[in-house]
Parts: structure tokens; C-alpha cells; sequence
């Protein structure tokens, strides 16, 4: 209101339609302020994602030429085998991601932030293979598992084991690529827990250190109160993006042995550029998104309620 | 004073100093086991051919081929590849920073109609996953709406999407939000436009967050596959995360591979630990994303 107030004394020998023509510059200002962001996100983003929910009902060539086929991509998509293989490996792929890599930066974190020396080393050091590309990684990692050359099956003949084919084995396919997965992401999570234990106040410990808690009571009752909220979230994030893993599954193992390793993303892929059919993996893309967004809606929920109760 | 859940006289006991010593081995161990893959690529790039297929568990070669890593970089053609990621990645941190900041000085200072349903509308983007419109994405860029061009195999293709961070956007818009305005009355009262406080007040007043942003955004897009790898199908343009992998999955020894694949990881590497206090800051700024 004030500011109102003032515009008006300030252009007080103006009538209602001059006040109004400086409203009206001043928004066309700030749209074309706004036009660059506007257009490219409409092309690159607005449209594709409209586009996409359209395409899942039509049967899209190469060329680009769409028929409607309402349900059909949906129905076949009932019937393809691939759709259980796709979800318990993805089930498989999150569940080998959550036992490597979920508990790991938290421990990892809380020795850190104990260190009195060489914590900028370590912070440093953990984070270096999140900086690298994945698929020039890659290339390093598939030596390392080479059946023949490569370093693991030397360091396991040098204990008598005996040499593994750790990319073409069913068994060991899946938690080989999520080693490499752990490998290049672990280091972000470290570090988000290590700046969350900094805000931790020392005087916490004092007290509870006065007050006669062992260690390991300061760390049940101190520290882990306090990271668990960013765990919670962590978790999500980390189930979320394990989902939509594609490239290593894709540079390591092409979804073999036989289908052990096929991801939804990675069979999107085939689906749309092998066999071009845009529009049978748009309505993937639909399922996967709806799939997606229920669980962590429904995470959200049931969290929300575990943390009630307890406050309860 | 600084301790953590430990304090100084515990750390001075016995039982302190075996966990604290302890735990240092631990965290050693695995730097050791995260390095391990940057060191075995070096030490392998310098094996002979048949050196590197006989010695499974031999890390530090017999006699080093130090010129492997000179046949690397002529074979590979380093030098195109890295200029082709370079070019395609600067082109799109500069998009992206001058796109985001003028849409965030409007939404924070301009006060447009309609400007909650403009950030609900970039919001959207951070909800809905990449993948969801990846397919869709490749069509539109094929055939643009319109226009008719097809930008597969040109580097708009990459610098366009490339260009859209909602993210960049809030963290400009939070940042501007902040700049007393005050500053930018006085500016106006001398008649400035506002473009001219965009450019001569807003942008200067922000550079250590344009910074931040321009390096992460940097060091992100230099490591991406998927949308080079699908809208730059000509080998000669291709960045350097397409075209080295495809390289070394088709062609060259396995030794040139782990020299020329050392060489590629490098860079990002020296980057980071010389920027690691800028990298710091934008993390934190990641972990508030969510």
C-alpha cells in the first residue's frame, strides 16, 4: 500500500491511464527479461514432457508421423517379459546399491569429522571419482574386472580363489556395476553427512560426556538424532537414482548376461532407438514416472507416520 | 575448541588412542581402495602389450613405456576431443548462467504477473526426472516445432538443453532476493534502466555465486554421456566422454586404453583439488536443493 502511495505522488500529476501504462511497461521489461528462459524451457522441457504423456498414446515412427492407438502401447506393455525383468533387477540393483553404499558414508563421516589432522586430505580424496566421467571410468573399470588381465581375479589368485567372470557371471554381474556405481557417488553423500555433523555443537558432547554417556551413547543418542533426518532423505534420493541408472549398466554389460543387468532406462533405450518405436517407450516412460513418484509419495507418508509415533 | 563426539583426554587414553588410530587406518584403507582405479589406470598405460595381458596382479611395470602416453594422445586425437568438450561445455555454462540470471532478476525484482506460475512451471522440472522426456526430447530437437530445423549433430542440440537449470535459477533468485534494495533505488533514481542495473549493479554484486554456479554446471556437463551420445552422432564432434569410450571399446590396446583413459580423467582431477573450496560451498548448496 505504501508503495502504492508513493507512486502515486511521484507521478501525481498523472491520471489512471498513465500509472497504468508504467504498470505495463514494466511487465513487458520483466517478460522479456524472463523470454529466454521462457522459450528454452518450453522447447526443451515443457513441450518434451507434454509430449511425451501424448506420445504414449500413439504409435510414433522414425520419421516422426503419430497415430493415435489409445491403450495399445499400455496393454502391450502388460505382456512384455521384460517388465518383471526389469523391476526385480531394479529391486536387485537398489537393494545391493543400500547395502554397499548406504551406510557406508555415514560411518565413513562420523571417523572423519573425529580426525584431527588430514580431514581436508580425506574430504578431498572420497570426493575426487564424483568429478570424473563416468564412461571414461569405465574404461579402468572393465580392465580391473577383466577375466584374464584383470587386477581383482589377480589379487584373488594371489589368496588361491579362483578367477571369477565378474561382468558375464549372472550372479556377480549386478553387484559388480554397483560396486562402480558406489565408487563414483559415495564421496557427495560422505561429504553432505560430514558438513551436517560440523553444525553438531561441541557443548552437546561436553554435556553428555559430563553427564557420564559412554562414546557410543553419545553417538546413539547424539549423532545419529541428528543426521537422521538427511539419511531419510538420502535414502529416497539414493532408490530413486539407482532406478534410473543407464549408463553403467549400459558401457558395462549391455543389460546381459542374458537380461540380469536390463534397467527400465536402459530398455527405454533399446525400445526407442534400436527398434524405434517412440511411442511404446514414451508409455514407459509415463509407467516408470508414475512408479517413481508413488514411491516417494509413499515414502514420504509411512516416514512421516514412524516419526510421529515416536514423538507420540 | 574443536572435538568432536570424542574429547582431547579421551583421545589421550589408551583405548582413545587405539580407536582414533584405529579409525585413521580405516579411512587410509579406503582412500587406497577410492584412488586405486586412477593409479592403476597410470601404472597400466605404462606396460608393454604383452606386459599388460601377463601380469595379473603386477602393478608397477618392468620396463615403464613412457611412450605409450605419447602414442595415446596422437592415436586418440586428445587434443580434438578435449577441444570438443570444451567448446560444447563453455558454450553451455555461458547459456545457462545468462539465461538463469535474467530470468531470476525478473522473478526476484521486477515482481511479473504471473510469476508464481512461472516458477512452478521451472519447479516442475526438478520433480519430474530426465528420463521421463528423454524420448520425446530427442523427437522435438529432430524436428523443432515450427522452425523445422533438426539440430541432431549440431551443438545446439546439447547447448539448448543444456541452457534450462531451474536449479541455477532459484539459487540466483534466493541471491538477488538478498541485495539490500536500497542499491538498486538510487540506481533508478539516477535514471538507470533495467538493464543497465542488471548488468552494472546485479551481476557484479553476484559474482562469487556466478562463479560457484559456472564451476559446478562446468564440471557437471563435461561428464555427461547420455544426450551427447544420442544427439552427436558425427565421431569428428563428438565430446570427449562419447568419442574416448567408443575408442577404446573398438579399437587400440588395452595398455594405449588405460594411458589414454588416465590422460581424460586428469583434468576433472586437478580441477577439483585446485577448486575444492568453491566445490565445498556448492555442495551445501546442492544438499539444500534436496
Amino acid at each position: 500500500m505504501k508503495v502504492a502511495y508513493r507512486m502515486n505522488t511521484l507521478y501525481s500529476e498523472n491520471s489512471l491511464i498513465s500509472r497504468f501504462m508504467f504498470r505495463l511497461s514494466n511487465q513487458i521489461v520483466a517478460y522479456l527479461f524472463m523470454l529466454p528462459a521462457l522459450l528454452v524451457f518450453g522447447l526443451v522441457a515443457w513441450y518434451p514432457v507434454a509430449r511425451s504423456f501424448q506420445m504414449s498414446f500413439q504409435d510414433v515412427s522414425l520419421r516422426g508421423v503419430s497415430t493415435w492407438v489409445g491403450l495399445d502401447n499400455f496393454e502391450l506393455m502388460q505382456r512384455d517379459p521384460a517388465l518383471d525383468i526389469v523391476w526385480e533387477n531394479s529391486l536387485e540393483f537398489a537393494s545391493w546399491s543400500i547395502l554397499l553404499g548406504y551406510l557406508l558414508p555415514v560411518f565413513l563421516a562420523i571417523l572423519i569429522r573425529e580426525m584431527r589432522i588430514a580431514k581436508g586430505f580425506f574430504r578431498i580424496v572420497y570426493f575426487l571419482p564424483t568429478v570424473v566421467p563416468v564412461s571414461i571410468a569405465i574404461i579402468v573399470w572393465r580392465f580391473i574386472y577383466d577375466p584374464d588381465a584383470g587386477f581383482l581375479n589377480g589379487l584373488l589368485g594371489v589368496f588361491g580363489i579362483e578367477a571369477q567372470r565378474w561382468l558375464q557371471d549372472p550372479a556377480l554381474a549386478k553387484p559388480s556395476i554397483v560396486m562402480v556405481m558406489t565408487w563414483g557417488a559415495f564421496g557427495t553423500t560422505t561429504l553432505i553427512y560430514l558438513s551436517s555433523l560440523q553444525d553438531i555443537s561441541t557443548e552437546l558432547y561436553e554435556a553428555a560426556e559430563l553427564d557420564g554417556a559412554s562414546p557410543i551413547n553419545r553417538i546413539r543418542h547424539i549423532t545419529i538424532p541428528h543426521l537422521a533426518p538427511m539419511m531419510s532423505l538420502l535414502f529416497v534420493l539414493q532408490v530413486l537414482a539407482v532406478v534410473q541408472v543407464f549408463t553403467e549398466p549400459f558401457l558395462l554389460t549391455k543389460g546381459g548376461p542374458g537380461r540380469e543387468t536390463l534397467t527400465p532406462v536402459l530398455h527405454i533405450y533399446n525400445r526407442a532407438f534400436m527398434r524405434a518405436d517412440m511411442g511404446y517407450a514414451s508409455a514407459w516412460s509415463v509407467m516408470l514416472v508414475i512408479v517413481l513418484m508413488v514411491f516417494s509419495i509413499g515414502y514420504q507418508l509411512v516416514n512421516r507416520k514412524i516419526t510421529k509415533n515416536q514423538g507420540a | 575448541m574443536d572435538r568432536g563426539f570424542l574429547s582431547d583426554t579421551e583421545l589421550r587414553t589408551f583405548s582413545g588412542r587405539l580407536y582414533y588410530y584405529g579409525s585413521m587406518a580405516i579411512l587410509l584403507v579406503f582412500a587406497a581402495v577410492v584412488l586405486f582405479p586412477f593409479v592403476y589406470a597410470f601404472t597400466s598405460g605404462l606396460k608393454g602389450s604383452t606386459e599388460i595381458f601377463t601380469s595379473g596382479l603386477r602393478l608397477i611395470p618392468k620396463h615403464p613405456q613412457w611412450n605409450n602416453y605419447r602414442e595415446a594422445w596422437d592415436s586418440f586425437e586428445m587434443i580434438d576431443l578435449f577441444y570438443n568438450s570444451f567448446v560444447i561445455v563453455s558454450v553451455g555454462v555461458l547459456l545457462r548462467i545468462t539465461i538463469s540470471s535474467l530470468a531470476a532478476f525478473a522473478l526476484s525484482r521486477l515482481k511479473p504477473i504471473g510469476g508464481s506460475i512461472v516458477m512452478m512451471g521451472f519447479f516442475l522440472t526438478l520433480m519430474i526426472p530426465g528420463i521421463a522426456y528423454l524420448v520425446p526430447l530427442f523427437v522435438t530437437l529432430k524436428d523443432v516445432p515450427v522452425l523445422h530445423v533438426n539440430l541432431l549433430d549440431s551443438y545446439w542440440g546439447l547447448w539448448l538443453p543444456y541452457s534450462t537449470s531451474a536449479f541455477a535459477i532459484f539459487v540466483l533468485k534466493n541471491f538477488f532476493d538478498r541485495i539490500p534494495p536500497e542499491i538498486i533505488e538510487s540506481a533508478r533514481i539516477d535514471g538507470a534502466s533495467q538493464l543497465q542495473i542488471f548488468v552494472r549493479i546485479m551481476l557484479p554484486l553476484s559474482r562469487s555465486i556466478l562463479l560457484i554456479l559456472a564451476i559446478l554446471t562446468f564440471m557437471d556437463l563435461w561428464k555427461d554421456y547420455l544426450l551427447p551420445f544420442l544427439i552427436i552422432t558425427d565421431p569428428n564432434r563428438q565430446p570427449i566422454t562419447v568419442r574416448l569410450y567408443y575408442l577404446a571399446d573398438n579399437y587400440y590396446g588395452v595398455n594405449l586404453q588405460m594411458a589414454a583413459a588416465f590422460i581424460a580423467l586428469l583434468p576433472p582431477l586437478v580441477v577439483a583439488i585446485l577448486l575444492q573450496r568453491h566445490l565445498k560451498t556448492g555442495l551445501t548448496m546442492g544438499s539444500v536443493k534436496g
